[in-house]
């Protein structure tokens, strides 16, 4: 546990050696935000809601889904995919720990990383700049423990896809394929609330939505009542689950057909 | 009983055939063509606690699949493989608390951050207590002298100073073994010494048992008592340092380019050496490199300088490197049955 531990603070330390970066995505940020209310502002210009969003809900949703998105990508699958490649994953295999478990602790540190570089600068910015009135509710309450499981789900995808390296040595037409899905079935995009009704119902079933949908609906609007938040929660919580299972079995056997080239 | 028993072990890759150009790799989408390779096939030795045994062979040999299925990476195609009793690779984990491992073309280290974070990590996953670790640290200080370099970033340092701190960094959980895999490679004379007299200290110390891989002869003299030599996935000898010092410690390899160089150069050299030092000069004829030609002797049977002068004066050579005798050529000498 201290072991994995000292990864999480590893990776977060990494991010800060490169603070250049951390400035530059933050700066990044504010030109995205400053687009994006513009183009919003004008397709409200007509309507004061769209599909039931107001543009002040709206714009939460596009702003925090972009700072999600930066959260929430956890590159797992590209790094897995270089690092048996060049026979990097050696490196970890001679330690005493779980790949899985040392990939999340990575995952971890990058995620605290990109909270503090981007997403509370994104909420101050958001409240701050552009004015954004967060409706209290218990939505708000939960946001936290929704982003968790979010990026336990986004990190569990990543790593199955990663995965497939030891069988193919390239991931680089599942990753492509996997990032267009996530971005599109799960609502970071568009909110899945713009998508036709036969669409939006089978999206529900994904474990996508839950990566954004989820976690997005609990800010946008979080007056809703604790039995309809509760379930969404559950759901997530559901797919945790079954992702983390099948990561595991896949990872046992993954693993039994690991070749390292070199001799 | 031994620290390392491995009988019988054998290593098959699958791999893929792949054709030629672009519609061949748009053919292979589909290609079923699989060819085995086999890296080790049927090898046996056992290692002691506490001994220095140089693992070496040429490129392609084996080493380091073995290496690896001794790690537990790899699991072996069949035969028995045990490190201290267990099996590496049904217990990775466990296994991995004993085990120290030196990749000499990859570290292990965290490329981004200072040094002394990287031996923290290290620490905290190898469960290594505080007091132990100052322990550690200030003996690999007096050893290596490492202090000064606690504040760099990894990516900084030089190759020598990476390689010490690797060194280092495998021996922090005080392992029963250490693999290093090519620890000297390319590094200059000084810092290989260096790096020998380190892991002497160490083994000595703490009678780790170490397994050296390596290209360089010079790391097994002067650190093994007994080398394992491998080529194509077989032993081809296991046993005392000494009896191949003494077979190949006469050997040089005079590296000459010769002016107008073509193709019947070599077989003429050939022929002019027979004539001059007989039919049983033992002298060896390559072309290793793009124009060098590499002149093999045995210093007890065809003395150096006379084969410099004789080549010399037969032909027109404008550069001349003497060095020691290659790995590649031990080999082929074990071959030809010089240590049967």
């Amino acid at each position: 546990m201290r072991g994995y531990l000292a990864v999480v603070r590893a990776t977060y330390m990494i991010g800060l050696v490169y603070r250049f970066g951390f400035l530059f995505s933050i700066f990044g940020n504010i030109i995205y935000l400053g687009v994006a209310y513009f183009l919003w502002r004008s397709i409200y210009q007509h309507s004061e809601t769209i599909r039931g969003l107001t543009f002040n809900e709206t714009f939460i949703y596009i702003g925090l889904g972009s700072a999600m998105f930066i959260l929430l990508k956890t590159y797992i699958d590209w790094i897995l995919h270089y690092e048996i490649r060049e026979g990097i994953i050696a490196t970890y295999l001679i330690k005493p720990i779980n790949l899985g478990l040392y990939m999340l602790s990575g995952g971890l540190g990058s995620l605290l990383m990109s909270l503090t570089a981007i997403t509370l600068p994104t909420i101050l910015l958001l409240t701050f700049v552009f004015k954004v009135e967060f409706t209290r509710g218990p939505g708000l309450i939960l946001f936290p423990l929704s982003l968790l499981m979010a990026f336990l789900i986004s990190f569990h995808i990543d790593f199955f896809i990663g995965l497939l390296g030891f069988y193919t040595d390239s991931v680089w037409g599942f990753g492509t394929t996997k990032d267009i899905i996530v971005t599109v079935f799960s609502g970071a995009l568009i909110p899945l609330q713009f998508f036709p009704d036969a669409i939006r119902n089978i999206l529900l079933w994904l474990p996508f939505q839950a990566i954004y949908h989820t976690p997005l609906m609990m800010v946008t609007k979080p007056d809703q009542a604790w039995d309809i938040l509760l379930p969404m929660l559950s759901v997530q919580f559901l797919w945790v689950v079954v992702l983390f299972a099948a990561t595991q079995l896949f990872y046992n056997q993954a693993i039994k057909v690991l070749r390292i080239g070199g001799g | 009983m031994s620290l390392i028993h491995i009988e019988d072990l054998s290593k098959h890759f699958k791999i893929l055939n792949r054709r030629e150009g672009l519609s061949g790799a748009f053919r292979d989408l589909f290609s079923g063509d699989y060819r085995t390779v086999e890296a080790v096939s049927g090898i046996s030795f056992d290692i002691d606690a506490g001994e220095i045994v140089g693992y070496i062979g040429p490129n392609g040999a084996g080493k380091s699949t073995t290496i690896k299925m001794m790690t537990g990476i790899l699991k072996p195609t069949g035969g028995i493989i045990q490190v201290n009793g267990q099996v590496p690779y049904d217990n990775r984990i466990r296994q991995a608390q004993i085990m120290g491992v030196v990749f000499g073309q990859r570290t292990q280290l965290w490329w981004d951050l200072p040094v002394i974070e990287s031996f923290r990590i290290l620490k905290e996953i190898y469960k290594v207590d505080q007091k132990t670790f100052d322990q550690h640290m200030n003996m690999f200080n007096e050893l290596v002298g490492l202090q000064s370099l606690y504040s760099q970033q990894v990516r900084t340092l030089s190759l020598g100073q990476r390689m010490l701190c690797d060194i280092t960094a495998s021996f922090l959980h005080n392992p029963q073994v250490v693999f290093l895999d090519e620890p000297t490679i390319g590094l200059d004379i000084s810092v290989k010494a260096k790096i020998r007299s380190v892991i002497q200290e160490l083994n000595r110390e703490r009678n780790t048992t170490i397994i050296l891989t390596t290209h360089d002869l010079g790391d097994v003299e002067a650190l093994c008592h007994r080398i394992i030599i491998i080529d194509k996935g077989r032993i081809l000898y296991n046993g005392a340092i000494k009896k191949v010092t003494a077979l190949f410690g006469a050997y040089r390899t005079i590296k000459l380019q010769i002016d107008n160089f073509h193709e019947g150069t070599l077989q003429s050299l050939k022929d002019k050496l027979s004539e001059r030092f007989g039919a049983e000069h033992g002298i060896m004829i390559a072309q290793t490199e793009e124009f060098w030609t590499d002149v093999t002797i045995d210093q007890e049977r065809t003395p150096l300088s006379d084969v410099l002068g004789f080549v010399m004066s037969a032909f027109t050579v404008s550069d001349v490197r003497i060095v020691e005798i290659s790995m590649e050529n031990v080999v082929r000498k074990v071959y030809d049955g010089a240590l049967a």
